[in-house]
């Protein structure tokens, strides 16, 4: 079986104005003078329009921070690659959204961390709410794709439906509602984030209701929290199977979070071309079929269609990579998460921890 | 459920594109990934300017696959529209 990429997440830097309580950047993050430069990226992009890849996702940290930002858009045009840029809004305006357009841009996905102001500032850690807003309308007035996207947990959730009200009236034709995923900073401030069991339940009906109502003219994608559910998510769509991601110095990883797996050596694309890093660098192959697969994945009917569930997350919780994803309720140590689960159900309250952010 | 009728005037909505002339494949590029254009669906998405109706396209793409059922056209023109219409890849110009 081959693989063939379809998209590259660019993590062209770690720079953040935002300290957001559930970042998913790693917890050791590379410094501006480790960054590729912007001649790297270009050989990067034509690398990846030349496998097939179709998308490139521009994020970071904030990609805005680069200052070559407007040329890695253009780069990635050229490349005949499709542009999203993931960002937070800080340090975008009217000329430079004019700018990354006029270089090819198609989409932008811009996030907020809650509807009100208060404690969407407290979650980003940085005054940038209002900011936000702002660059919603100015977003809405150009032609340009648009999607907003809610990162939604305990302290935010009940708010739910005033969120879904917002993206119905910002002009975004599309809003991501995501649970955050427990990774990076976000899984060292889980206990405080976690919704409980009723929260998610609410949630569902919620959207399930707005979609209907709002088809479409808005659509809604929604990432649910993989600890509430049964099986594990196709995370990534199996590892090295569709996408590969590129760190700020120029590491290549089949997700955002597996350079924390440990014996694993990821390729960097600094010294490989991109296309021996997919075929054949060892780290893309490790999970790339079944064969590492333990039982009850192994005979198991999903197999093909959860790929086991989440490498990483199988390393974070159990200490093994190679283990079921211990969200499964089939997995040996789905315990794990049942006792996760029992405290947060249970009433117990942790405060957040802020990241700093890199030099 | 929204209706494309023959005198809809549509165009591709923000954020949607068709991928460059001689790329690998034949795509309609979309925030969330891509959707191959099989046929002559390319064809149809890139009459759509904002200007013709879908009854000016209908009647283009007859006169161009004059061998074809027009009928059977028009049918299957409405059909592609109306599914890329739902899913916000299209909006009224």
């Amino acid at each position: 079986m081959t693989y063939e990429p379809k998209a590259l997440i660019a993590e062209v830097t770690h720079r953040c104005p935002l300290h957001c309580v559930y970042c998913s950047n790693p917890l050791e993050m590379q410094r501006r003078s480790e960054e590729l430069s912007t001649g790297d990226w270009v050989s990067i992009f034509q690398q990846a329009g030349e496998m097939g890849v179709v998308q490139l996702h521009l994020t970071g940290g904030e990609p805005l921070a680069r200052t070559d930002i407007v040329d890695l858009v253009k780069a990635g045009r050229s490349a005949r690659l499709y542009i999203n840029l993931i960002t937070s809004g800080v340090g975008l305006d009217g000329p430079k959204l004019d700018a990354l357009i006029q270089a090819g841009l198609d989409h932008v996905q811009l996030s907020f961390q809650d509807i009100q102001e208060g404690p969407a500032n407290e979650f980003a850690g940085a005054r940038s709410h209002a900011l936000k807003l702002r660059m919603a309308a100015m977003i809405r007035e150009r032609r340009v794709g648009f999607t907003l996207n809610m990162v939604v947990h305990r302290s935010n959730l009940d708010r739910l439906e005033d969120m879904i009200a917002f993206a119905e009236q910002s002009g975004a034709q599309r809003v991501e509602i995501a649970h955050v995923q427990y990774y990076g900073w976000a899984l060292k401030n889980r206990d405080a984030l976690l919704p409980t069991r009723a929260q998610v339940d609410k949630s569902i009906e919620i959207v399930e209701a707005a979609r209907e109502r709002l088809k479409g003219r808005l659509r809604i994608d929604f990432v649910l929290p993989d600890y509430y559910a049964k099986y594990p998510k196709p995370c990534m769509n199996g590892w090295g199977h569709q996408l590969m991601l590129i760190d700020p110095n120029g590491r290549v990883l089949p997700c955002h979070a597996a350079g924390v797996i440990p014996g694993l050596e990821f390729s960097s694309a600094r010294e490989h071309p991109l296309r021996w890093i997919w075929e054949e660098s060892p780290a893309f192959q490790r999970f790339r079929d079944e064969s590492w697969m333990p039982e009850p994945c192994r005979s198991c009917d999903r197999r093909t269609r959860d790929f086991g569930g989440c490498r990483c997350q199988a390393f974070l919780l159990t200490g093994d990579a190679s283990a079921t994803d211990p969200v499964c309720t089939l997995a040996p140590s789905h315990g794990i998460v049942e006792n996760i689960l029992a405290q947060v159900n249970g009433g117990a309250h942790k405060e957040w921890v802020y990241r700093v952010d890199p030099i | 459920m929204i209706q494309v009728s023959p005198d809809s005037v549509l165009r591709l909505a923000p954020g949607c594109r068709l991928s460059d002339h001689g790329a690998p494949q034949d795509l309609l590029l979309i925030p969330e990934g891509a959707l191959r254009m099989q046929g002559p669906a390319r064809k149809i998405v890139e009459l759509l300017n904002g200007e013709r109706s879908i009854r000016e396209i209908i009647e283009q793409l007859q006169h161009h696959y004059a061998s074809e059922d027009a009928a059977r056209i028009e049918t299957e023109t409405l059909a592609l529209l109306t599914r890329l219409r739902e899913r916000g890849v299209l909006e009224s110009a």
